[in-house]
């Protein structure tokens, strides 16, 4: 047994019942049901992590719930492990103690007809009730028929009050942009509430997924979000490759680096364009245009793909940066840097700008850590989380400074983009310096049963991959997590005090991707 | 003979406004790196709309249908009595400067009841911030404007426009009435003609249910208030420049600046467009005390 695992038992006074170590970092911890809580309660004080990931896994007999939060410090994963029986399909919610559970529980209630007892919000997240019958699990193996039963309605929180109007909003935009349907509550123009609800775009990537190879998965992997399809073919490789015990080779990492900042910078510049749109200021948001179409320019002659879609590959990447691509990447930075200078002198060069994105939605520390917000919007609130350090391979080599704010207001969500934009570059910039002639893919690749963890921080944040091999090589299960699962809930509360005509630049702060999080 | 004139002059005030916005975008549109869409795009746009259907709201009452009917003839009234172009308004004097203000007013009233009709989601938004708006904008029209009055010692237009004098406080008067025109017109930093986001939008959301003729015409009177109030303006800075090649003149420069102005701005807080409505409201106080101190 782990030397941290006793003392972690011997100081709250828990009680496991097997432990287990996988792929050097993962540690998986069985527990009783009536130790659960307490079990993920201690790990959550510990280590200071929110619940990174939670699911249910079907097997034979039983359903299997496993709740992972990430030991910063060993740079290690530790799942608290629950069986649960078919007969009773059900176990101890711990939203009431980590609240950042709350909607992976209501998920796997959904999903796997798994009740979360003691869980203060019984509605369903992305199987909307008008349209999805009661008592269809989609993630259970019997799933097939759906039974025909009854429709339900979703309700809306209510906020009830003299002068308090709803504004419904959505899921149709006049805008370009994802479905999500927004519902707020206003005195006058202040925001009183707002209750996002998202699942417009749900496709059951999750069980697509089951039953497919690894290589078809990785083609999957790229769609379930498509401005972040390096993050995620990247995550799932990373998964798929530890359990087939396949070494990535130090080229390979190094190009899926350089591909993964490609892609960061193409979002953040559409963040950053997107913010100043969003507040009429239209200048600067041409400019970000520009260069942000220069980088998909050099994103298609780089890979074939404007979105960096085919670049990951099951034991490395798929092609090799060659020479004159290097001088095309080189070029293109030099000639971007005048206008990314431009850019940032535009923006934080104007008082009526500035204006309308310093204090504007504030998002407090404590909320962020409640809901879990990680990535870009929990850096701005003060949680210096990033997976890069520590967590993922060619950035060990590295050395870089991670961005952070305090503030987490949308001028520090700005910043941060601003300077991760920079910081990108410069990243870039070391690892073609350090690319070497050797090979890019693994010399074997060969299929193993088993299970493990991938993960890589997006330009959004941590996107985690949970994947599960059976005998033949086919995924019998993959779970997803996309930053934007729990960042949603932190932009509800960050708008909150705000006017009405203030939640678009809000948003667009936060830029989360609404695919992503509806899977 | 001055019908036929009054009659022409309108025309062309008409046939002209779409052409003003035109200008405008396409400068907007340079200055900010794009080619953006050619001027006569506004042209292009009416004559689609007025060829197509409309889609009218089950619960809209007569005010939904009659407001841009309502909306384009005040419009078109207050026109007709501005004396650009022809040195009277209309031949037999029928009204001042004040009736221009309240037609607009007219106009803006049914809009803004139009707005809530249909109970849609924005109109009731539109309407209310509009109103917000306008209890800014409609004392700062009038004072600027009385401020010039003062200097010709009558509120008849016609007569300011012939008195062939500049004086400071015409000036300041102007940059009042030009710090308004961006919150009539709705443009940055007050509102943003070019925005998708329904929630941030004031006049765009009061017509957000309009469609086909209606839309229109409602398009259309926007354009012709935008013309009306760059040739108040001209005729306040300039007055006795009064013919067609000195406004084409006068309506591009003024262009040019609203150009410039709406790029190099973001749009304020919906609360702060009252610092800068309160602006120009001092700036026509000034206007009116220099005039009274006898600067």
């Amino acid at each position: 047994m782990e030397k941290f695992l006793t003392d972690l038992e011997t100081n709250y006074k828990l009680k496991s019942i097997k432990q287990l170590k996988n792929h050097d970092n993962e540690f998986y911890v069985e527990v009783a049901a009536a130790q659960f809580n307490a079990y993920c309660l201690a790990l959550h004080k510990t280590f200071i992590s929110t619940v990174m990931t939670m699911f249910a896994e079907e097997q034979k007999d039983h359903f299997i719930i496993y709740c992972g939060f990430a030991a910063e410090k060993m740079a290690a994963w530790i799942f608290v492990v629950l069986k649960v029986d078919k007969n009773k399909p059900e176990f101890p919610s711990i939203a009431r103690q980590i609240y950042a559970a709350n909607l992976f529980e209501r998920e796997m209630r959904e999903m796997f007809g798994l009740e979360p007892t003691g869980n203060p919000d019984g509605r369903r997240l992305r199987l909307h009730d008008e349209v999805w019958p009661e008592g269809n699990f989609p993630l259970r193996k019997d799933f097939g028929k759906e039974k025909d039963k009854a429709l339900g309605e979703y309700r809306f929180s209510k906020v009830d009050g003299e002068g308090i109007f709803e504004v419904p909003v959505g899921p149709v935009h006049a805008g370009i942009i994802g479905p999500g349907h927004f519902r707020f509550s206003v005195a006058g123009e202040p925001i009183i509430n707002l209750e996002i609800r998202l699942g417009f775009t749900h496709r059951g990537i999750e069980k697509l997924l089951e039953g497919k190879t690894v290589n078809e998965a990785v083609k999957l992997s790229e769609a379930v979000s498509g401005v972040s399809s390096v993050a995620h073919s990247w995550a799932f490789c990373q998964a798929a490759e530890k359990i087939c015990g396949i070494k990535v080779p130090r080229s390979a990492n190094y190009t899926r680096a350089i591909y993964l900042e490609l892609e960061r910078m193409y979002n953040h510049l559409a963040a950053i364009g997107g913010i100043a749109l969003d507040v009429g200021f239209s200048q600067p948001a041409a400019l970000a245009a520009i260069i942000k179409e220069a980088l998909h320019q050099l994103n298609e002659k780089l890979t074939g793909s404007r979105f960096l879609k085919g670049t990951n590959v099951i034991g490395g990447a798929a092609k090799k940066i060659s020479s004159e691509e290097e001088k095309l990447i080189w070029g293109t930075f030099s000639s971007l840097a005048k206008d990314f200078a431009e850019l940032k002198e535009m923006l934080s060069g104007s008082v009526s700008f500035l204006d309308r994105v310093d204090t504007t939605g504030w998002l407090r520390k404590k909320s962020a850590e409640d809901f879990g917000v990680l990535g870009l919007s929990g850096r701005a609130s003060g949680i210096n989380f990033d997976l890069r350090q520590g967590f993922m391979p060619p950035y060990d080599d590295l050395d870089f400074k991670i961005a952070t704010a305090t503030t987490g207001d949308v001028l520090a969500r700005l910043n941060l983009r601003l300077e991760e934009f920079a910081a990108s570059i410069s990243i870039i910039k070391k690892l073609l310096n350090s690319l070497s002639a050797e090979t890019i893919l693994a010399a074997k690749i060969e299929n193993r049963a088993g299970f493990g963890l991938g993960v890589v921080e997006g330009a959004r944040g941590p996107v985690l991959y949970w994947v599960s091999l059976n005998k033949s090589g086919k995924i019998e299960r993959c779970k997803i997590v996309d930053p934007s699962f729990r960042s949603w809930q932190g932009l509800s509360y960050a708008v909150l005090d705000n006017i009405i005509p203030d939640f678009p630049v809000c948003n667009k702060s936060f830029d989360l991707s609404y695919a992503g999080n509806d899977l | 003979m001055e019908y036929l004139f009054l009659i022409l002059k309108v025309i062309i005030f008409i046939g002209l406004a779409p052409l003003l916005s035109g200008i405008i975008t396409r400068i907007k549109n340079n200055l900010r790196f794009r080619k953006g869409p050619g001027i006569w795009q506004p042209y292009f746009n009416l004559f689609k709309l007025f060829r197509k259907d409309e889609v009218v709201s089950e619960q809209a009452s007569w005010i939904f249908r009659s407001a841009p009917y309502i909306v384009f003839a005040a419009t078109l009234t207050a026109l007709m009595l501005v004396p650009a172009l022809t040195a009277w308004p209309l031949p037999i004097f029928t009204g001042d400067f004040l009736t221009i203000i309240f037609l607009l007013s007219l106009g803006r009233f049914f809009l803004a009841l139009a707005g809530l009709d249909p109970a849609a989601t924005f109109g009731g938004m539109g309407s209310s911030r509009e109103m917000f708006i306008a209890s800014f904008v409609e004392p700062v029209v009038i004072l600027a404007i009385f401020a010039v009055s003062l200097t010709a010692e009558t509120t008849n237009l016609a007569i300011i426009a012939a008195f062939k004098a500049m004086h400071p406080a015409t000036v300041l008067a102007a940059g009042a009435l030009l710090l308004v025109t961006l919150a009539e017109t709705s443009r940055i930093p007050i509102d943003n003609q070019e925005t998708h986001l329904e929630l941030t939008m004031i006049h765009e959301a009061l017509i957000l249910e309009y469609s086909g003729r209606s839309l229109g015409l409602l398009e259309l009177a926007a354009y012709m208030k935008q013309i009306l109030f760059f040739s108040l303006i001209s005729l306040i800075v300039f007055p006795g420049w009064n013919d067609l090649a000195s406004f084409l003149l006068k309506w591009l420069a003024l262009g040019v600046i609203v150009a410039v102005v709406e790029i190099s701005l973001a749009k304020m807080r919906l609360f702060r467009a009252v610092d800068w409505l309160s602006f120009a409201g001092i700036l026509a106080i000034m206007a009116i005390m220099t005039l009274i101190l006898g600067v």
